[in-house]
């Protein structure tokens, strides 16, 4: 008896210290539903999931509640994700990524938008989801990073907000073609970077 | 090898790691991953190389958000907004999950009550049974230095009476029957002389003197041509461990006589008190 209070005093603990743990352990513990993962995941991924919905939606309010949709989806669908098919993080900022996209594009997102009249707003995807972008803004806070500014362009158009490489073109007016390597060689260059 | 080198120059893989691929387009990527080993080791780089890029970009939530996430994650589990059909049936699962586990620690609960409240009486019982048996230990060590004793004694009266049967067989050893005077009539005792090795024993089971009372003992004496000699002084009180009685030892004694002396003995038999007397058959 004493041994399993132990066991839950230890895990009312836990959360207080900053989780990090490997990923198959970590996907295990997110599909038995272990409450430890999703603290882990926490303290791991929100930084960078907050760094992509805030790409996509600016409003500091807007993106903790898209924060806490991300968590929420994460946890409940977790019995979804497949590690064959890709990597844990990648499957949560598609999750990220798709919500902070249909908020943009929802009715009350732009009425209130409009309303508000916040300078920095996006512009929106009209009724035949064709994007349109503002690529003034594009990228600008990125330069920092080492990458060429036109990598970083397309890396965040199509990597953080979803733009097909067929957009990508359209939107930077540039060809297909470039769009692909560009992409390629800025991949190339993280993993230069990274590894 | 050529294949999959060329489908990864194609691009598709950033597509699909960045989610954009259609269905379709999604299932042929994989089975193209599973066919060659360099197209699935190109995703994960691609994987590995995009997620350091956007931990690298990572904007720090404030601090109190942590807490609200994961209550709202704790509260919202299990419900969904627009279920989808795969979804429900994920909820419905996990919930009889959350279900179970919680019997389950109910169960375990109750169990560690019922084996605390078991342990308990448990206790208490042996710990009366253990009083009583301590109880019962000090009663049987009791009778056991009864019995001790009583065995002793037996061993000891029991070397006596073989020492006695021994007598009889030995010629040296004289059995002086001592016949009351005038003083007790009814009085009578058996000595027992080694001629040779000059022991002197009485027999404590053939005496049938009067009871002495605190002041004064019986002496023993043993006549040695016409004069008394002291052999040692006795109790009628009959010696519990001994059927024998050892006295001093004595030569060439014609017969035997008991007084009744103060206590301690005299240097000199006071002949009025002489209660039996006795010679030595040759």
């Amino acid at each position: 008896m004493l041994l399993l209070l132990f066991l839950y005093i230890s895990k009312q603990l836990a959360p207080t210290k900053k989780i990090s743990l490997p990923e198959n352990e970590l996907v295990l513990a997110l599909k038995s539903r272990d409450t430890l993962a999703i603290h882990a995941l926490y303290d791991m991924y929100s930084g960078a999931l907050m760094g992509v919905i805030t790409r996509i939606i600016q409003q500091t309010e807007v993106a903790e509640d898209l924060l806490q949709e991300t968590f929420i989806k994460i946890w409940n669908s977790a019995e979804g994700y497949d590690p064959d098919k890709g990597r844990l993080f990648t499957w949560m900022l598609n999750i990220a990524r798709n919500l902070a996209i249909d908020k943009l594009r929802s009715k009350d997102f732009r009425n209130a938008g409009k309303n508000q009249n916040i300078e920095n707003n996006v512009d929106f995807i009209d009724a035949q989801k064709e994007v349109t972008f503002n690529a003034d803004t594009l990228g600008i806070k990125d330069m920092v990073n080492g990458l060429k500014p036109e990598f970083n362009v397309v890396l965040d158009m199509v990597y953080f907000k979803g733009y097909t490489h067929v957009e990508a073109a359209e939107e930077l007016n540039l060809p297909l073609g470039t769009i692909k390597t560009r992409i390629r060689m800025a991949i190339m260059e993280l993993r230069k970077k990274f590894n | 090898m050529e294949e999959g080198r060329a489908y990864i120059e194609t691009g598709i893989l950033e597509e699909y790691v960045a989610g954009l691929l259609t269905t379709e387009q999604q299932l042929e990527v994989e089975a193209m991953a599973a066919r060659y080993p360099e197209v699935k080791q190109e995703i994960e780089a691609i994987e590995i190389a995009l997620e350091k890029y956007a931990m690298s970009q990572a904007i720090q939530p404030p601090a109190g958000l942590k807490d609200r996430i994961l209550r709202e994650v704790m509260t919202k589990d299990h419900i969904k907004k627009a279920p989808d059909p795969l979804s429900s049936n994920t909820v419905q699962l996990n919930t009889s999950h959350y279900d179970s586990k919680i019997r389950t620690l109910r169960i375990a609960l109750v169990a560690c009550i019922a084996l605390l409240v078991i342990s308990v009486v448990a206790l208490f019982s042996t710990r009366n049974q253990l009083g009583d048996a301590k109880n019962e230990i000090i009663a049987l060590n009791l009778d056991k230095q009864k019995f001790a004793a009583e065995a002793s004694y037996l061993k000891e009266s029991n070397s006596d009476l073989q020492k006695i049967s021994a007598m009889s067989d030995d010629p040296d050893w004289k059995r002086v029957k001592l016949a009351g005077t005038k003083m007790d009539p009814q009085a009578k005792m058996v000595v027992y002389w080694h001629v040779s090795g000059q022991h002197v024993m009485l027999d404590n089971s053939k005496m049938q003197l009067p009871a002495n009372d605190q002041d004064h003992q019986y002496q023993l004496w043993a006549l040695v041509n016409g004069k008394p000699v002291d052999l040692g002084v006795f109790d009628t009180k009959p010696d519990s461990n001994h059927v024998l009685l050892k006295m001093k030892e004595i030569t060439g004694a014609q017969a035997f006589a008991v007084t009744l002396e103060k206590r301690g003995g005299s240097a000199s038999p006071t002949m009025d008190q002489m209660i039996v007397m006795g010679g030595v058959s040759i």
